[in-house]
This record gives C-alpha cells, structure tokens and sequence, in this order.
C-alpha cells in the first residue's frame, strides 16, 4: 500500500458496522500505520443509515475524514445508494452481496460480489456476523491490515461471549475472498 | 515552581482511542484524580471512560444530578486536594459559568473538557459546531482570566489534556479543552511518551493562600484537612479569605492580580505552530479540527506553487496576540475559517492591519476541503 | 459567647455579622458546644456554606476549614471534598432558601445518595440577606417583601423531605431549644450517613416586622410558644396543631 488508503464501511444501524470499522482501523494502528476513523454517531448509529470510514497512511493523516473512497462495503441497498458513486474511479473497488444490495447499471468502478449473507446464515449461524466475514474478505483480497493484527484487534475489542464467532467469521470470510480472488 | 517526570501509565507505544477517550487518559495521566460529570452527547465517552479508568486507579467517579453539581463538586475535590476535572457539551457548558467563575475568583485549579456541538440552546446535539468560544472566555460575569486550549486530533486530546492539567495547577486557573463533535469522536493513532512532565501546586506551610507579593503572583495553596484553618470564599477577599465585600481597595488588587497572574505569563502559557508562513501572502488562521482543513488544502496549494499559510492556534485563551499580529505584519490577507459566526474572527481583526475574511459555517458539519479552497482562491 | 469557646473561632475575627435579635448568632454558639462536648479535632473538620445570612454561620468565624460556596451549591462542593477526603468531617451549615430552593435538586440527590455530610439548614422562613422575599418555607399567609397580600403556596417540611429522599438522621429543633439541639448535633456528628437538622432560628429584621412580630423578643417568645415535641402534638385538634412547629428527631 503506497500513501493513503480510504475505506468507507457501510450499511445500517445494528448490522455492526462501526465496530468493523474500529477493528479495522485498531488492526491498522498495530500494523503501525497512522490511523484516522470516524462513524456515523448518535440515533444513525442506532438505526438509519450507518457508515463507518478508516483513513490508512504511512505518515500522519492530515485531513482526517474520507474524501474519496478507495474501498466500499455495502451492507445495504440504502448505502449502496448513497455512496457507490463516491468511490475512485480506476482503482476503486465495491464489495457487496448480490443478495441484498442490487448494483447500479452504468458504474465502471470494480465491484465484487460475495455471499456474505449465506455464508453467516449457513456456516455460521449467524446474520450478525456478516460485519466480520466482509472484513474477512476485504483483507484477503486487499491486503489492507494483516491476519495477525485483525486478529489482536478482535481479541482485544470483541467481549468474551462473541469472539470466537468473530474469529470464525473472519476466516469464513477469507475463504470467501480467496475463492473470489482464486 | 514544582513540576517533576512522571512514568506514563500507558507503556510506550501506539494506541488507537478515539478524541474522548484520548482525553480521559490524558488525565489519568496527568494525575487527575476525581471526576464528577453529567451525561451529555458528545462528551459522555469521556465521563464513561473516567469512570472504569479512576476505579482502576483508585481515584474517585461520580456521576452528579447536574452540570452545576458536577463543576461544583470539582471544586470541593481540587480543594480538597485532587486534582480534578469534568467534561461536557454546550448546554452544559452553559450551565457551569458560575463554577467556573468560582474557580477564577478562588484560584481553584480545575480542567472543564468542552466538546463543543452545534448550538445554540440543544441545537444539534450530535453534530458538530465551535461555537463557545468566546462564552469560554467571558461566560462568568465580570472580569478574569481563563486558559483554553484547542485540540485538532486524537493525539492533542491527550496532550493538550494532560497540558492543562499543568497549566491549572500551575497557574490556579480553571483551564478549558476547547474540543468539538469531530475531534472527540475521531478515533487515531496516538502515541504515548514513556515520560510526562507533571505539574504540581506549591505548597508552603501558613503563606497566604490568596494573595502574593512577588514574581510570579500565583500563591501557594493548601488543602482541607492541612491544618492550615483555610478560608475560602467567592466574595471577594484579602489573602486569608477573610470576605473584604465594601474594601475598593482589595477588591481592585484581587481583580487585578487574578488577570495579570495569566496575561504576565502569556508567552508560557500561549502555543501557536506556523506552516509555510515564510513567503506567504495569504494566511489561513484556524484552530481545531478546522485546522486540519485548513492545513489540508494549504498543503495542496503549496504544491501547485501559491504562496499561502497556515498559523494554529493551539491556545485560543489567553489569545495568541503577538502571534497573530506577526502573521498580520507579513501577509496581505487572512482567512479565519470556523463553526461559528467568526467568534475568532473578531479577535484577529483587533490585532492585524490587514483584511481578515472570516469564512463561517454553522450547519452542523465540519468545513470541508472544497469550501476553504474556494474561497481561498476567490481571494 | 463563653471564653472557653474561644478557641473554635478564628483569629481575626471580631464580631458576629448577625442583626440584633437573629437567631443565627445563638446557632453559632450552640454547633460550637457540640463539637466542645464531642472534643471534636478543629483541624479535621470542614464548614461548607452557601450564601445568605446562614451560610456566614461558619465562615471565616470557624476556626476550621471553611468553604464559602455559591448560592445553593453548598452539598455539591461538600460531596467532592468529602468523596476525595473522607478523612475529614464535613458540616454543611446554610439557609433555607440555599439549601432547600436554588439547592432543592442537590439537597434530595445528597440525601440520596446517603453520603457522610452533616447538613443544618438554619431555617428563618424567608430571604434575610437580600431584603425579606417569600422562600420555599415561608407559612401560607406570611407577608414577605413579594407577597404583601401573604404567600399564597404551602411551605416545604424540610425534614420530610429530606427523610423521603433517603437521609439517615432527621431532626428539627428551634434555637429557642438549645439543650436539645445541642444532643442532636452531637448525634449527628456520631451519625455517618447523610444526617439533617433543621433548625428554626428568628429572623426579627425581615420576617418579624412584616407579621405582627416586631420585636426581637416577641418571635423569640412566639417560637418558644409553637414549638413543641410530637408526643405534645398528640390531644391537639387539627386546629390547635396547625399553628405548631413539631419538632424532635424524627429519624436516628
């Protein structure tokens, strides 16, 4: 990664989205690169729509929030909406899942389409866990943080109840991105 | 004057908090020791954290029935002897002046964490806004002297907190962390010096607690429980306490010492940081997170060959006069960008000769990029 | 005062600020003599008072710590320098209008919360300092300076109050009852928790002379008269009791 990666994650309230977006950006720090991450605060972060942005760099960010995105994950058609037109154009890329979010005609931007929501109702039994497998496959197909660091950063923000779900969704979700990629 | 190093309590290294929690911890590191506070977005990660990081620590946390409450038991604390903060938003900002007038008058060291929001009255309370900047200044009625501080990052929001801890008790002046929405809810690297200095308040057995003859006019200060028979009071009073309400003559010394104490100290106390201000003809003056706007496209148009600045205000009170004035004597004009209607604006215009365009925004949202590099170029 | 009180009064300090015939200045005395019985240790103990006439009771005329607050904030600053240093014995002494108006929140959140403060509320029934304006313990029909025709609202019990909000000891005496105020100051400076005393104390300056009291002796005399103990009040009719003053300790 050369100079400053913005990732924007989004969706809508209760689908886990800023914690995605601290773990990610947590995963960064301990990587050691200069962090800056900011959400959607206050009854957005409840219930509407949700976004959650993490500005990676090799040196200290100077402007701290998103300007454009290199990398987008829509949890939700509503976000898609908002933000598919906000991502760079030659080198920017869009994750989704077919199954909830139907892309927009037109778009040259890459998009990537996983099967997020099967792979966490059928191999892990749980919906709430899509936030880790989309991680899971961004880092995969990306690089952005590496294995070790998501994985401190899991254990250390994630309470004792639901990590080994989170670590079980992060691997579901990079097999996801390997067989993408692959 | 005691000031000692200190073991951070963090290990060295990098952490990721967000600008509140960077706060708490800044304190903690600075040695604060009680926190009374009332719940308020966008503050309330701030009194959260206190509350786990203080019982760790053995200090003391309570949540008071108010912001009046809260300012006041601070007081109680610091005179206790702790050192002591609260943290809030405008409305409760609002709330504390008279406390904060209290703490000028009675030279009760203290740190008040504003993050500011879009006002005025409840406003929005989840969005972004600087608009108390001057009520930091002249919030309480009549006159005296505060320090405030403005923080553009996570990493300022653990510095510049654990800086006025310092200050405060250096100075016994209640000091002010100007922060708003954007930075306290930024999450960033930050990193942790394995050393701090600390600041202490100087103590001297039976001296007078209010008043000094001397060089740097901040008198020493006992705690309850000392022995020292202390007699605090926010009438005004001679330099035992004793309540001096129809003296002329005391109450102008008081006045004028709780004043000059601060602004004889400026040049310690203010902190300002220049970018490209060598050859510039034009310069942005911002503080906050508008400051990382600011500094954002200035960067940008240094690079395409324009001669403009930057000067950060990291003190906005005691204003950063001499500061501003040089950057006035150099350029041909200065762009004020801020969340409010030019509250520091007005201040630049007393101290410069040239044009001082104030480019304001109060709609909740932080000033982008594209707003400051517009108007920049139309001038 | 007696000279053997000397002692607990800071040097420097002359005279009472107290109009003739205030009740305030017999309190005084009276707290004095507690902590003299109880040999309480000066150098330990905190006066916290607010503003009014009732909150210069302590200060600076204790030759303790003493903290003169704002106006109604006295129990706020009280809890944080008691919370940070529970060494120390902390005495909030302040008006009715301090503690129970402008200070009413913080009054019923201090009591519940049950923290170590020792609260007497000096109780004149108005606004002494500032000119004789209504308070929130005025009677129905007593002539303030802002309610001539006579306070239409009823006035708080303080002690119920207090005691519904959760304090530990409640009592209510008058000056004019100073054998037993100084046993229920010394209760509660025994007491740990939050403990109350309401103390009824003249005020001839602002609330006598509007309401047919004119000299200092005559509502000297009158709450001589009112006060009574609840097992008094027991054969009195509704009539006969509504013009008394119960006092006692109500909650130890």
């Amino acid at each position: 990664m050369i100079g400053i990666m913005q990732v924007r994650l989004s969706g809508f309230g209760g689908q886990g989205v800023v914690l995605a977006g601290l773990l990610l950006g947590q995963a960064g720090v301990f990587d050691g690169k200069y962090i800056s991450g900011s959400n959607s605060y206050g009854a957005q972060a409840r219930g509407s729509g949700c976004k959650s942005e993490v500005v990676f760099s090799d040196s200290p960010v100077d402007f701290p929030h998103l300007t454009t995105a290199d990398i987008l994950i829509a949890m939700s058609q509503g976000a898609y909406d908002i933000y598919c037109t906000d991502v760079r154009e030659e080198s920017g890329l869009i994750l989704y899942d077919q199954a909830v979010v139907t892309p927009r005609e037109g778009l040259t931007v890459k998009h990537i389409d996983l099967p997020v929501t099967e792979v966490s109702v059928r191999r892990l039994k749980s919906k709430q866990a899509a936030n880790i497998v989309y991680l899971g496959a961004l880092i995969e197909s990306t690089r952005i943080v590496t294995t070790g660091s998501i994985r401190k950063a899991i254990t250390m923000h994630v309470g004792e109840r639901f990590r080994s779900l989170n670590l079980k969704a992060l691997r579901a979700g990079m097999d996801l991105g390997r067989k993408v990629h692959g | 004057m005691p000031s000692r190093w200190a073991k951070s309590p963090f290990p060295k290294g990098r952490y990721y908090f967000s600008g509140n929690e960077a706060a708490a911890e800044g304190a903690i590191a600075a040695g604060c020791r009680f926190y009374s506070g009332y719940p308020i977005t966008p503050s309330s990660e701030l009194m959260e954290r206190m509350a786990v990081r203080l019982r760790k620590v053995g200090g003391i946390f309570i949540q008071m029935e108010d912001e009046i409450a809260s300012i006041c038991a601070v007081l109680g604390a610091s005179w206790a002897g702790a050192k002591a903060m609260t943290a809030t938003s405008g409305p409760g900002f609002s709330l504390m002046q008279e406390g904060i007038g209290y703490a000028a008058f009675t030279e009760t060291p203290c740190v008040i964490v504003d993050v500011q929001r879009a006002g005025p009255c409840t406003g929005q309370a989840t969005k972004v806004g600087s608009g108390d900047i001057l009520q930091a200044r002249y919030g309480s009625h009549g006159d005296y002297q505060v320090i405030a501080l403005s923080p553009w990052s996570s990493q300022e929001m653990y510095d510049l907190t654990l800086r006025a801890f310092n200050l405060s008790e250096q100075y016994r002046v209640p000091v002010m962390v100007m922060a708003d929405e954007a930075v306290g809810h930024l999450r960033e690297t930050i990193e942790v010096a394995p050393r701090i200095e600390v600041w202490d308040r100087k103590k001297e057995k039976g001296a007078a607690p209010f008043d000094i003859e001397g060089q740097d006019s901040v008198p020493p200060m006992p705690s309850f429980g000392e022995g020292e028979r202390l007699s605090v009071t926010g009438s005004t009073h001679d330099g035992y306490g004793f309540r001096k309400t129809d003296d002329p003559e005391i109450q102008a010394r008081l006045v004028g010492r709780i004043n000059r104490k601060i602004l004889d100290h400026k040049r310690s106390i203010i902190e300002t940081e220049s970018h490209f201000m060598e050859e510039a003809e034009i310069a942005v003056i911002a503080y906050g997170f508008t400051a990382r706007t600011g500094l954002f496209v200035v960067n940008r148009l240094r690079k395409e060959g324009k001669n403009v600045g930057m000067l950060r205000l990291k003190t906005l009170w005691p204003f950063p006069d001499e500061a501003v004035a040089e950057a006035g004597r150099k350029v041909k004009k200065i762009m004020v960008p801020e969340m409010n209607l030019g509250q520091v604006a007005g201040e630049v215009k007393k101290y410069v000769p040239c044009d001082v365009i104030s480019l304001s925004q109060t709609n909740g949202e932080v000033i982008g990029p594209e707003k400051i590099l517009e108007t920049l170029k139309k001038i | 005062m007696a000279r053997a009180l000397a002692k607990y009064i800071r040097p420097g300090v002359k005279d009472t600020p107290f109009c003739p015939g205030c009740g305030h200045g017999i309190l005084m005395g009276l707290i004095l003599r507690a902590i003299d019985d109880l040999k309480m240790d000066m150098k330990r103990m905190l006066f916290v008072s607010g503003i009014g006439c009732a909150a210069w009771i302590p200060s600076p005329h204790y030759n303790g710590d003493t903290l003169h607050t704002l106006h109604g904030r006295a129990l706020a600053f009280a809890t944080g320098a008691k919370l940070f240093n529970p060494d120390l014995c902390v005495m909030v002494v302040s008006g009715d209008g301090d503690l129970s108006s402008i200070g009413g929140n913080h009054l019923i959140h201090a009591a519940r919360r049950n923290i170590d403060l020792k609260v007497i509320c000096a109780n004149n029934m108005i606004y002494g300092m500032t000119g004789g304006q209504v308070a929130s313990t005025t009677p129905r029909g007593s002539k303030t300076s802002t309610t001539g025709e006579g306070n239409p609202y009823h006035p708080f019990d303080l002690c119920k109050l207090v005691e519904g909000a959760g304090a530990t000891y409640v009592a209510r005496f008058s000056v004019t009852q100073p054998v037993s105020l100084i046993q229920s100051i010394k209760k509660m400076l025994l007491h740990k928790g939050f403990s109350f005393i309401e103390v009824l104390s003249p005020c001839p300056t602002q609330f006598g002379r509007r309401n047919r009291l004119d000299r200092p002796d005559e509502m000297v005399k009158d709450l001589i008269r009112r006060c009574i103990l609840e097992e008094e009040a027991e054969g009195l009719t509704e009539e006969q009791r509504a013009e008394k003053i119960i006092t006692g300790e109500f909650l130890s």
